[in-house]
């Protein structure tokens, strides 16, 4: 376990200090959440609220729709930016080797990697759909129906949502380090849009109650099945694909 | 001889490749050992092997008496590779404190100051590594193969890229690395010349098989003579020429300009050749003698293993 903080700690570090691409991380996932908010509120929440009899469920559906959209951002722009990015350049700058060389294990370099990329986005997807929470219940809801959560609200947007961004990110890294990280990033790239407007829309539409158990259950169920493929690769890692691939 | 490094009949094959045709060599402990050989040869491929990146397919493997598998003896080991694997965003100080805690040192401050002093990184070791110039980077590499006091250097190419002054920094820091910290360096080059001014024992390998292996002064004494030159007052009668050509030992090669060349045998002096040219009435005016270097032994070795 101190292997795993120490190579954790160590790129986290590395990774904060470029201070462009950060900044730059940081709006676009700053305007992604708040034109995500936006557009929720003006085409649902408004409407909903005007609406003679105000339908609470309905309410608490589009809040947990819009605390989990804005942790999924979190994480996703993240990974999107900095799972290549630090693959490639550690691979090509001969940082995996000489870490691999060390007594270290592989598996816990691989973890140790996963997590660096994975901490920070889940800060920052953690603390937005906190803050979403709050603005959203403070501008609409707490003046009319009072302060609207629920536990599945909270497990959706705060637990099913990073877990399947900790899954995802250690497949990721795992596809990158025994091979391409171009393929890994094809797969962050493309995970994010589709799978966000598939939850969002399988919630909005009441196919899955995203206010109830439904919604949370089938993100976790999602979370372990990227758990499982992982497991199911982990033989792949080896230092000789590693190195060989680099 | 007291082995660091042991590797016996190593074959491995990459893709369809035959990287390593059962390469067999020992570098004893204290030795700096150079291995040369060109782009492709394999020994990229020996030098992961050596840091367990790779494993073998056959063959065995031995660092000071012990399988390279096993996490106690990489601790054993410091590298320097190429790419050096630093971390750019990071500062001197803070890469080998880092690798100092992979390799679980808890009191490490002194340890790396004293390798920073060492290495002439002091002063801007609070810099981040990504300003550095390829020596400066070329340096640190090497501080950080010495972070954890290993007993075997692993070095790769440390020279390539960096300028002459900064080439002869690196040189010198390897020979104390051997000589007062005692450590046992292998040294991967394409720098002849640097191998030869550092290196004890050599081995070259081509086309993923050991073509020449020893120590570097048998080696070269092995090749011959050297070249000897006879510069004399006048012309050389033919019947003389072709007496010199009839004496194997001598390696007379030609005369031109006044000048006599000659490739000695090991054990043929400079002085048996003026002895037979002054018995028949030569006048010589100068002779010299230069040693066989390592170019002309790896050119040779080289030139006999290309397909016609």
């Amino acid at each position: 376990m101190r292997d795993i903080i120490l190579i954790a700690a160590t790129s986290m570090k590395n990774n904060l200090r470029l201070k462009i691409i950060i900044a730059v991380s940081i709006a676009v996932i700053l305007l992604c959440v708040v034109a995500l908010i936006v557009a929720f509120c003006i085409l649902a929440v408004a409407p909903a609220m005007e609406a003679e009899t105000i339908d609470v469920h309905a309410l608490k559906v589009y809040l947990t729709v819009i605390v989990y959209s804005s942790c999924l951002i979190g994480l996703g722009v993240n990974m999107n930016v900095f799972a290549f990015q630090t693959m490639t350049r550690e691979k090509s700058r001969g940082n995996m080797a000489a870490l691999l060389a060390t007594p270290l294990d592989v598996r816990r370099i691989w973890i140790a990697k996963s997590l660096a990329v994975y901490l920070p986005g889940l800060i920052l997807g953690e603390m937005l759909a906190l803050i979403s929470l709050i603005a959203v219940n403070y501008v609409y809801f707490v003046p009319e129906v009072g302060f609207l959560f629920t536990p599945w609200m909270a497990v959706s947007g705060f637990l099913a949502a990073p877990l399947i961004y900790l899954g995802l990110s250690l497949l990721v890294h795992l596809i990158g380090l025994t091979g391409k990280p171009a393929t890994g990033n094809v797969i962050v790239q493309v995970f994010l849009p589709v799978f966000a407007s598939l939850m969002i829309n399988l919630g909005v539409h009441n196919v899955l109650d995203a206010a109830s158990w439904p919604f949370a259950v089938t993100n976790i169920g999602v979370a372990l099945t990227i758990a499982v493929i992982g497991v199911m690769l982990r033989s792949r890692l080896t230092k000789e694909r590693i190195v060989l691939s680099s | 001889m007291d082995a660091a490094i042991k590797l016996e009949n190593v074959k491995k094959t990459l893709g369809r490749r035959e990287v390593l045709k059962g390469i067999s060599f020992t570098v004893a402990r204290g030795d700096i050992f150079g291995y040369l050989g060109p782009n492709g040869a394999g020994k990229t491929t020996t030098i992961r092997i050596l840091l367990g990146l790779l494993r073998t397919d056959s063959g065995k493997l031995d660092i000071m008496g012990q399988d390279i598998s096993r996490s106690e003896t990489r601790k054993r080991i410091g590298f320097a590779l190429d790419p050096d694997g630093l971390y750019d965003n990071m500062t001197a100080e803070e890469n080998l404190e880092f690798y100092a805690r992979i390799y679980g040192l808890s009191d490490y401050g002194k340890q790396i100051a004293g390798l920073l002093e060492a290495m002439g990184l002091s002063d801007r070791s609070k810099d981040r590594v990504g300003t550095y110039s390829k020596g400066m980077r070329q340096r640190l590499a090497l501080a950080r193969a010495m972070t954890h006091d290993p007993e075997v250097l692993v070095l790769d190419e440390p020279t390539a890229g960096v300028d002459p002054s900064g080439q002869m920094e690196v040189r010198q820091i390897i020979l104390d690395a051997a000589h007062k910290r005692n450590k046992t360096v292998f040294l991967s080059s394409h720098n002849l010349d640097e191998v030869q001014r550092i290196c004890n024992r050599i081995a070259l390998i081509d086309r993923g098989e050991i073509k020449l292996y020893g120590e570097t002064e048998t080696l070269r004494r092995g090749m011959g003579g050297g070249k000897v030159t006879i510069d004399t007052a006048g012309d050389i009668p033919q019947a003389l020429l072709d007496d010199l050509k009839k004496r194997p030992q001598l390696g007379f090669r030609e005369f031109k300009n006044r000048t006599l060349l000659f490739s000695p045998q090991e054990g043929t002096d400079i002085s048996d050749i003026i002895s037979i040219l002054a018995g028949r009435g030569i006048k010589i005016e100068g002779a010299a003698r230069q040693e066989a270097s390592l170019e002309e032994m790896y050119s040779a070795i080289l030139k006999e293993v290309e397909p016609s």
